[in-house]
C-alpha cells in the first residue's frame, strides 16, 4: 500500500466529504480498514482525501449515517486512463492507422523510370522488372537491393552495356546503355584493311577491295591486307574493303596455380531469418531456429523503412545463413599442369573474339616455387586479324 | 478502581520483568523527523482535523499537535502519519 505503483495500478479517486463531522467519517473508514491517504482540511467543513476507487462503495455506507455530502473530484491511475482512453480510442486507432498507411505508403513503389532504353528494349525491361516485383504498387522490401536488380537486369539482357539503378524516395530510375550497333556509314565509306598483329596468313577470303598479301606471308601490324583502292593504276576506285583475313598469331601467357587450395562448398542446409530492426535492437518476426555452423555463408538484405521522405531508424532485413563446407584439396604437379592450362586457355578465349581458334600450345617453362606451380605457355591461334582503316589521300598519289 | 489496580499490576510487572512499556501498556509511540513528520503509533482514533491542529485519542487522554500546512499522510487503524510543519506536541489528560 506504502508503494506509489501499486496506488497507480489500482486506481485512486480525490473525495471531498462536506460536512462537519469529517473526523468521525474518517474514524470509521479506517475502521473498516479502507486506505485513505493525503487528508487535508479545506475549510471548516471541507475535507479532501484520497482513496482507492474500488472502496467508494464502503464509503457511500460509511456516510449513509451521517449528515455529509460527497463529492469526487479528480480520478487517477491505470483504471480511469484506461477508461478515458476507451473513450477516445476512435482517435488513437485513427492515428495509429494513418501512421501505418503512411508508412506502407512510404515503401511502396510509385515510379519506374527508364531512360535511354530503345521501345523493345524498355518493353522488354519493364515485363522483366514486373517479373521481380519492381512495379508500380510493389513493396520495396519484397524486391531486392538497388544493386541485386542491377546484377539480374544486367545477366537477362545481353544488349545492355550497363545499366544504373537508382532508388529515389519511391521512384526507380534506371538509366540504360545500350550496345552501340556497328554504323551503317563506317561500313560503305571507302577503307582498308589492315594488320591487327603480328601474324603468318593462313588463309583468306576478300569479299571487296584487292588483297595485297598471299598465304604463307608474314604480317606486321598496321600493314596492308587488303586494299580499298581498286581498278587500272591510272583510275583507282575507292571501294570500302571487306573481308576475313586468318593469320596465325602466338600468345604467352604466366599461369600460377596454388597446389593446395581450400574451397566451400554449400551443404544445402540454411536457415532464413527476417528481423525488424530498430537502430540496435533486433527482433525476429520470422525464422527462430538457432542452428549454428561452423562455416557459413551469410546473405543480408537490408530494407529501411521510411516515413515520407526521410527514412526511419527501423529496417526489415532478411538474413540467409548457408552452411559451408571447406575442404582442402592438394593437386600433383601433374594435376595442377593441367588446370593451370586449362585456366590459361579459358583467360585466352576470353580475350580474343569467338572465331578464334587454338591450334597449338606449348609449355615453355614449368616451375614448382613456394607450393605454387608456375607455368610459361605459348599459343598458336588463328583468328581474324584485319582490321579497317582509312584511306589517306597521299597513298593515292604514290 | 478496578482499572488503576490492573495499570499499577501492569507497571509493576513491566518493570521487573524489563518489557518495553509500550507494548505491555497500550502506549502511543510517537515519532518526530525534525519538524516535518510525526508519526503516531497506537492511537485510538482522529478528534479533530485542521491544518493548523490536529487532536488525536489515545489509550489515556489526548494527544494535540499545533503547526502549519497539516496533512495526514495515511492513516490506519492504529497508526497515522502527519505532515506539515510541527511546532507543538501536547498530552491531555481529563
Amino acid at each position: 500500500m506504502k508503494n506509489l505503483w501499486f496506488k497507480r495500478l489500482l486506481g485512486s479517486v480525490t473525495v471531498k466529504l462536506i460536512g462537519i463531522s469529517g473526523e468521525r467519517i474518517i474514524n470509521e473508514l479506517i475502521r473498516q480498514r479502507l486506505v485513505i491517504w493525503n487528508v487535508k482540511r479545506m475549510s471548516k467543513n471541507e475535507i479532501i482525501f484520497q482513496m482507492f476507487i474500488k472502496d467508494i462503495r464502503s464509503l457511500r455506507q460509511a456516510i449513509r449515517t451521517h449528515r455529509v455530502k460527497v463529492r469526487f473530484i479528480k480520478r487517477a491511475g491505470f483504471p480511469s486512463w484506461l477508461k478515458r482512453f476507451r473513450r477516445n480510442i476512435g482517435i488513437f486507432i485513427g492515428v495509429f492507422i494513418a501512421l501505418i498507411i503512411i508508412i506502407i505508403l512510404s515503401n511502396m513503389i510509385w515510379k519506374v523510370e527508364i531512360e535511354g532504353a530503345s521501345p523493345d528494349l524498355e518493353y522488354k525491361m519493364v515485363k522483366q522488372l514486373k517479373e521481380m516485383g519492381v512495379k508500380i504498387g510493389g513493396f520495396q522490401f519484397l524486391v531486392d537491393d538497388p544493386e541485386g536488380i542491377q546484377r539480374k537486369l544486367t545477366a537477362m539482357n545481353e544488349e545492355v552495356t550497363w545499366i544504373g539503378v537508382e532508388l529515389n524516395g519511391t521512384s526507380y530510375h534506371f538509366q540504360v546503355v545500350e550496345k552501340e550497333q556497328p554504323d551503317e556509314v563506317k561500313k560503305t565509306s571507302p577503307r582498308h584493311l589492315v594488320a591487327k598483329k603480328e601474324a603468318i596468313i593462313v588463309d583468306y577470303f576478300v569479299e571487296k577491295g584487292e588483297p595485297v598479301i598471299t598465304i604463307n606471308d608474314f604480317v606486321k601490324p598496321g600493314q596492308l591486307l587488303v586494299s580499298g583502292l581498286i581498278g587500272r593504276e591510272d583510275a583507282k576506285q575507292k571501294v570500302s574493303a571487306k573481308g576475313e583475313i586468318l593469320g596465325k598469331t602466338w600468345y604467352t601467357t604466366e599461369v600460377e596455380v596454388d597446389l593446395t587450395t581450400e574451397f566451400e562448398l554449400l551443404t544445402g542446409k540454411e536457415n532464413k531469418r527476417t528481423t525488424i530492426d530498430f537502430g540496435n535492437i533486433s527482433i525476429p518476426i520470422w525464422g527462430f531456429s538457432s542452428a549454428k555452423y561452423k562455416h557459413k555463408q551469410v546473405e543480408e538484405n537490408k530494407h529501411e523503412l521510411q516515413f515520407l521522405k526521410w527514412k526511419l531508424p527501423i529496417s526489415i532485413t532478411n538474413k540467409t545463413i548457408k552452411e559451408v563446407e571447406v575442404h582442402e584439396k592438394t593437386y600433383s604437379t601433374k594435376e595442377a599442369k593441367k588446370l593451370a592450362q586449362e585456366i590459361a586457355r579459358k583467360d585466352l578465349q576470353k580475350s580474343f573474339s569467338e572465331e578464334a581458334k587454338i591450334i597449338d600450345e606449348k609449355i615453355l617453362h614449368e616451375k614448382v616455387e613456394n607450393g605454387k606451380l608456375k607455368l610459361l605457355i605459348s599459343y598458336d591461334v588463328i583468328e581474324n586479324i584485319a582490321k579497317e582503316a582509312p584511306i589517306i589521300e597521299e597513298e593515292r598519289e604514290d | 478502581m478496578a482499572k488503576k489496580w490492573k495499570q499499577k499490576i501492569q507497571r509493576w510487572l513491566t518493570k521487573q520483568l524489563d518489557l518495553p512499556e509500550d507494548v505491555m501498556m497500550d502506549f502511543p509511540r510517537i515519532t518526530m523527523v525534525g519538524q516535518l513528520h510525526v508519526y503516531i503509533e497506537n492511537h485510538k482514533g482522529l478528534l479533530t482535523f485542521s491544518d493548523k491542529e490536529v487532536r488525536v485519542l489515545l489509550s489515556q487522554g489526548q494527544l494535540l499537535v499545533k503547526g502549519e500546512g497539516f496533512v495526514i499522510k495515511t492513516i490506519w487503524p492504529e497508526e497515522l502519519i502527519l505532515e506539515g510543519k510541527i511546532e507543538q506536541v501536547l498530552y491531555i489528560n481529563e
